[in-house]
């Protein structure tokens, strides 16, 4: 719970306390014995709030209850002298148990078992004695071992126990057994809980007993008996647990209350009353978890009160309570969010702590109207001295009733020192504590503006309390949001408050900084006095005391002017002022003139000055601070040449800082880190104005400055708004003046070493060293990865790992270096080629600086030739498959591409495993050829199946060519391959071979022979039959069929004689296998191969 | 019916705070700003909650457009009542009423909805003006008398 301050006001602890039945507990001796100790910790330790409602007391012999009084039979003639009395709470929540509970160490089994009950009836009995007249319950509880079983089933100790309980003359129900070996938890909880009962019982009774006073009472006399009767059963209820009843009986008394006619002299009686009431309603209702109801019943109650103000004099008490009403019922509900009760943004408990504060500010306006004459306590006898019974009555006057005061002279002394007591009283710090409470819940609740609003009222009630250290920390933060957000008004205002503290405080840094930041054009300060500001800088500068601030309390300044001469002349000499971050009267912007740099140029950073104050500012010293990666250098900014001037309002100052960059910097960013203006009075002490620039915070403030155009603002300020800080610039190395001249053939052809000649042509004015050239390929989008299909060399044939590089020591001024690099690539595609060149150049300056260049050049490869490849029997005709050694002709065909003459060297056809050529001796027919664009170089190989492969082939071989271009004769030949591509290979169970003529005289006989040969294991059986045509006669088996043995083989033999000249048609045999037919097809075919389809018949010359 | 009218930017920068106050001592004015600067606590709140409201389903987005501009009453002290109203470019118009004093306890709710669009069309006519900065305070005697007049003309 959030500690509450503590006034005259503060509420009793036992009203404030949650209240609990309360049992007492008899018997148990907790010092000497070890089992009673266990079972009154297990009673009272650890009360979580699961457990009962419940307060356990323990009680001794020589606790003495409080007596009874006596029974009233009439309130005819009582006449209560006050509503609430003060003991009778203490007297119910820890003088009277609703239950006392005797425990007794007994063993049912226990020998002397009859002289233990009697003992403990006897006990039983001194306890009745003890609180006679009260109804009082009374409980037994048997403390056991645990060995035996339990009454129920055992029935000596069913036996004994009935006779205890008629010795004691209790209930049986009222009879309990704690064994304590072990468990002793559980059967605590279960005691505790029939406590708990057997106590509601008792309360419940209670309030029936005070019930039936009620119909003796009468409005006239008694409206104060009704007011405490309906408490005191509302606080039964509340101690029997029962929160809606009790609520019914606070809200009777309430009402009540509110019935009693009110005079000045019992005004603090009810008001006193009527807030502990309200405090048990609100209390009630937040645990029935009516928050809503609670917040109501809180606005009606101050409602009511609001203008019940009593006696003027004592105006302040009545602020006083109305404060305490709501800071109570503030931490009521703290008290519910903390129990799970859900609360927002309008409606939390930080509210009611504001009220409470903006409350006691009255009350400390009310004691400062009404309290001016009270400067010393009045004289003894101390009217405050006297013991009061009821609530809220005055000491001077306890019990009086009547209206009048009867002792002018005694009331006055009491109202004087009621009056001296509240001059004498600290607010500020009931203020701040409460201001405390609210901040922290408006925190908690999302609202950061009103914290900060309380934030500055609780930086007030410091700098009214005279604690001025802790006044200027709360306002120097605060000053930091408004800042911000521009809220200036309210800026100012704490601005101003917060000088004035730091002058009080002494406390140079923030006062320097505050003045300054008070002669911001955006801040404004009381009476205008700006000028006043600006000497009070000057003053500190020169180390002297300042001029004090208006509206000081002339309390405090003596010892400001203490403090002041204390430290005027010590430590802090330096002051350093963040001016990015306050709102100042000097305005600095700063830029690179170029957003790039070449490393031999100077760099250039402008800066802009304006001063937004009138004054005449006398500029000690001023540095411009560049950071790069490797150092942080500073530069002074001068004017004419003097680092010393001076400036003035109205103009926007322009300087310009000039500075060379180092090599390191080369490709890095220079950054524009700071601008510090210092100010000196040549005296030990220096303000050093720095401007942090931080490049992420200005694109936020970035006004276009076109829209400036059309602002109405003096000329100068729109020169100065519009110009846009640079704040980095790039350094980038120096331009390089070497030229490069790059000759070679292009385009290249796939596959042959290319030379390249570069030539590097020293532009510069002086020789340079250490060039370094590094060739590299470059990828581009239609040859993206250039390195795995092309190699760079600088001799060729032989592969270099790239990238290059060719080191040279150097080239001196208009000379040139040249160098030849190859380049072979299988891809046809253009390939760059990049060629950087770095170099040492020493200049007029003493560095040496380094320049790169990057030359590339592009080489576009194409093919030199293409090949196509056609396939013919040995009749050259055209075929599509071949038979297992039977031998076609291969022709490759060469068409040149290359705007280049070739020479092709040599060319061979490299077979796979199922072919071989036909020929044991292999010459390429286009040996040694010349052939330029556009030719086409046929060759021809022979070749033949040696066996049908399992799968079909992809092709037949590869045709490597050699060749070199003709021009170049050094250069080595390049060989190329392409693949040749398959041919289908089939077998046949036969082979045919037919020798006839090519050519035959007309009727002249010629023979003609066919050999048909088995190839297989088995033999073959063939049907032939002979096709003749009209242009033949011919002799020999027409319709025949054959056996071929295996791998053996048949002549055939006809002669055929020609009828007609010219390109005839010749017979032609045509087979069947008798049997196998899938072969059919095959064997038709290579018959149909084999037999010549014309023959050319010469006509016969009659000579 | 009003005491103070206040306009504030998109990042929560006064751009113009009008009061009729019977005395324009810097205490009133002082009240007057903090009283609209933390009425910036609870615009803020609503304008989160809606937005995560809309955030959870995109398809909302339109909804959100077409959200009332007009947020009702912000919270109310013993001795005032203040109004938003959020403009879709993120101007906030504040509207504080008295509720010590008869014609402003009574107020009804579309009175003052009323009122804070006529306010809204009279900041949109007034930064209309070429020569007006956007972002600057709204320094202009025009605006200034319309809506003083606002203020006393919905008594």
């Amino acid at each position: 719970m959030a500690t509450q301050p503590s006034d005259s006001t503060e509420f009793p602890s036992e009203i404030i306390q949650k209240s609990l039945a309360l049992i007492g507990l008899s018997g148990l001796d907790t010092v000497n014995n070890a089992i009673h100790k266990a079972i009154w910790d297990a009673f009272s330790n650890n009360r979580r709030p699961d457990r009962a409602s419940v307060k356990f007391k323990l009680l001794n012999n020589t606790f003495e209850y409080p007596v009874v009084k006596p029974k009233r039979n009439s309130y005819e003639w009582y006449i209560p002298k006050g509503i609430l009395k003060k003991n009778w709470i203490h007297k119910r929540i820890s003088l009277i148990p609703a239950v006392i509970v005797i425990f007794y160490d007994m063993e049912w089994n226990d020998p002397q078992c009859n002289e233990k009950i009697i003992e403990c009836a006897s006990r039983v009995q001194s306890i009745r004695a003890a609180v006679e007249g009260h109804a009082t319950r009374v409980a037994v509880v048997i403390v056991q071992s645990g060995l035996s079983p339990p009454p129920s089933e055992y029935m000596l100790g069913a036996e004994r126990a009935q006779t205890l309980c008629s010795a004691c003359d209790i209930q049986s129900k009222s009879l309990f057994v704690l064994p304590h070996s072990d468990h002793l938890m559980g059967y605590i909880i279960r005691l505790e809980n029939d406590f708990y009962h057997i106590a509601q019982n008792y309360y419940h009774h209670e309030t029936k007993n005070i019930k039936q006073h009620r119909d003796h009472l009468n409005k006239t006399t008694h409206q104060y008996l009704f007011v405490r009767h309906q408490f005191k059963l509302g606080f039964l209820n509340e101690m029997k647990q029962d929160f809606s009843t009790a609520h019914k009986h606070y809200m009777h008394a309430y009402n009540n209350l509110l019935e009693t006619r009110q005079v000045d002299t019992n005004i603090h009686e009810i008001r006193t009353v009527a807030g502990y009431v309200n405090y048990k309603l609100c209390k009630l209702l937040f645990a029935l978890n009516l928050p809503r109801d609670a917040i109501a019943q809180l606005k009606n109650h101050i409602e009511r009160y609001k203008n019940r103000i009593g006696p003027t004099e004592l105006l302040f008490e009545h602020y006083a309570w109305i404060a305490r009403q709501y800071s109570a019922f503030g931490e009521l509900f703290d008290e519910a969010i903390r129990a799970g009760l859900p609360a927002i943004q309008s409606q939390h408990p930080g509210f009611y702590y504001q009220y409470a504060a903006q409350f006691t500010v009255k009350r400390r306006q009310a004691m400062r109207s009404v309290c001016c004459e009270a400067l010393q306590y009045p004289p003894p006898p101390d009217p405050m001295e006297g013991i009061v019974e009821y609530y809220g009555q005055r000491p001077w006057r306890p019990g009086r009733l009547s209206a009048d005061p009867h002792d002018p002279q005694k009331e006055h002394a009491a109202v004087l020192a009621l009056q001296y007591n509240e001059r004498t009283f600290n607010h500020s710090s009931i203020i701040i504590s409460f201001l405390g409470c609210a901040i922290s819940q408006f925190k908690t609740f999302h609202s950061p503006r009103m914290r900060k609003q309380l934030v500055v009222e609780m930086a007030n009630e410091y700098y009214y309390c005279a604690d001025y250290g802790k006044a200027l920390t709360l306002l120097t933060h605060m000053l930091w949001d408004y800042r911000r957000e521009k809220w200036w008004f309210l800026a100012s205002h704490v601005l101003n408050r917060a000088l004035q503290c730091a002058y009080l405080s002494a406390k140079i840094q923030d006062y320097i900084q505050l003045s300054v930041e008070a002669l911001s054009k955006d801040i404004q300060v009381p009476n205008n006095d700006k000028s006043r500001i600006f000497h009070n800088i000057m003053a500190v500068l020169s180390c002297a005391i300042p001029a004090q601030e208006p509206d000081i309390p002339a309390t405090s300044l003596g010892k400001a002017l203490e403090l002041w001469q204390n430290v005027i002349e010590k430590d802090p000499f330096l002051i350093s002022i963040d001016m990015v971050n306050i709102s100042s009267f000097l305005e600095i912007k700063a830029k690179f003139q170029q957003s790039k740099y070449r490393i031999d140029e100077a760099i250039q950073v402008e800066v802009y000055v304006r001063l937004t104050y009138k004054v005449f500012l006398q500029i000690k010293e001023a540095i411009l601070t560049i950071s790069s990666n490797t150092e942080t250098i500073e530069i002074p900014i001068t004017k004419d040449g003097s680092s010393k001037f001076s400036l003035e309002d109205g103009t926007v100052y322009k300087f310009l800082c000039q500075f060379k960059s180092i090599p390191k910097d080369s490709g890095s960013e220079l950054h524009i880190k700071n601008v510090s203006f210092i100010l000196d009075a040549d005296k030990k002490r220096k303000i050093v104005m720095n401007y942090k620039i931080e490049e992420n915070k200005l694109a936020n403030s970035f006004i276009h400055p076109e829209l400036l155009h059309f602002i109405n603002s003096p000329k100068t300020d729109y020169e100065f708004d519009c110009i846009l800080p640079l704040t980095s610039t790039v350094i980038v190395s120096r331009e390089c003046r070497l030229s490069m001249t790059i000759v070679n053939n292009v385009p290249a052809l796939q596959g042959e070493w290319f030379p390249t000649t570069f030539t590097i042509t020293n532009d510069e004015d002086c020789p340079v060293s250490r060039v370094i050239i590094t060739l590299t390929l470059i990828s581009s989008p239609d040859n993206p990865s250039p390195e795995s299909v092309t190699e760079l060399s600088l001799k060729e044939g032989e592969p270099q790992t790239q990238p290059l590089k060719i080191q040279v020591a150097q080239v001196d001024k208009l000379c040139s270096y040249s160098d030849t690099f190859y380049l072979k690539t299988n891809k046809t595609a253009s390939t760059t080629v990049q060629i950087k060149v770095s170099y040492l150049i020493q200049l007029n300056e003493t560095q040496t600086l380094e320049c790169i260049k990057d030359f590339t050049t592009k080489v576009t490869i194409i093919k030199p030739f293409e090949v196509t490849a056609n396939f013919l029997d040995l009749n050259f005709k055209q075929i599509t498959k071949c038979f297992v050694e039977d031998p076609f002709i291969v022709i490759p065909q060469i068409k040149i591409l290359s705007q280049w003459p070739l020479q092709v060297y040599d060319t061979n056809l490299e077979v796979v495993d199922c072919f071989q050529t036909f020929d044991s001796e292999t010459e390429s027919c286009i040996k040694k050829l010349d052939v330029s664009e556009r030719d086409v170089a046929s060759d021809a190989i022979c070749v033949q199946a040696k066996y049908k492969p399992k799968e079909a082939l992809p092709r037949i071989g590869l045709y490597n060519i050699k060749w070199k271009r003709k021009d170049s004769v050094e250069a080595l030949c390049v060989m190329s391959s392409t693949p040749i591509p398959a041919l289908t290979i089939d077998d046949c169970p036969i082979s045919v071979e037919v020798s006839y003529p090519e050519v035959v005289e007309l009727q002249t006989s010629v023979p003609f022979t066919c050999i048909l040969r088995g190839k297989t294991n088995i033999p073959i059986r063939l049907g032939l039959t002979v096709e003749g045509t009209d242009s033949y006669m011919f002799s020999g088996y027409k319709k025949f069929s054959i056996t071929i043995p295996p791998n053996e083989s048949i002549e055939l033999s006809y002669n055929i004689h020609p009828l007609v000249a010219g390109n005839t048609r010749p017979p032609r045999l045509k087979a069947t296998i008798l049997g196998d037919s899938f072969r059919q097809e095959v064997v038709t075919e290579i018959f149909e191969k084999n037999f010549p389809q014309y023959i050319f018949v010469m006509p016969k010359y009659n000579k | 019916m009003a005491v103070c009218v206040a306009v504030i930017g998109k990042d929560n920068s006064p751009l113009y705070i009008g009061g009729i106050g019977t005395d324009s001592s810097t205490d009133n004015e002082l009240s007057r700003q903090w009283l609209v600067h933390t009425a910036l606590d609870a615009l803020e709140e609503r304008l989160v909650s809606s937005n995560t409201n809309a955030g959870n389903a995109p398809a909302n987005a339109a909804r959100t457009d077409l959200r009332d501009l007009y947020l009702g009453l912000l919270y109310s002290t013993d001795t005032h009542k203040i109004y938003g109203y959020v403009t879709n470019t993120r101007i906030k118009l504040v509207l504080v009423t008295s509720s010590t004093s008869p014609s402003g306890s009574n107020i009804r709710d579309a009175e003052v909805r009323t009122a804070l669009r006529r306010l809204h069309a009279l900041y949109a006519d007034a930064i209309c003006n070429p020569f007006h900065l956007p972002g600057d305070q709204i320094t202009s005697s025009k605006f200034d008398k319309q809506v003083k007049n606002l203020m006393l003309n919905n008594v």
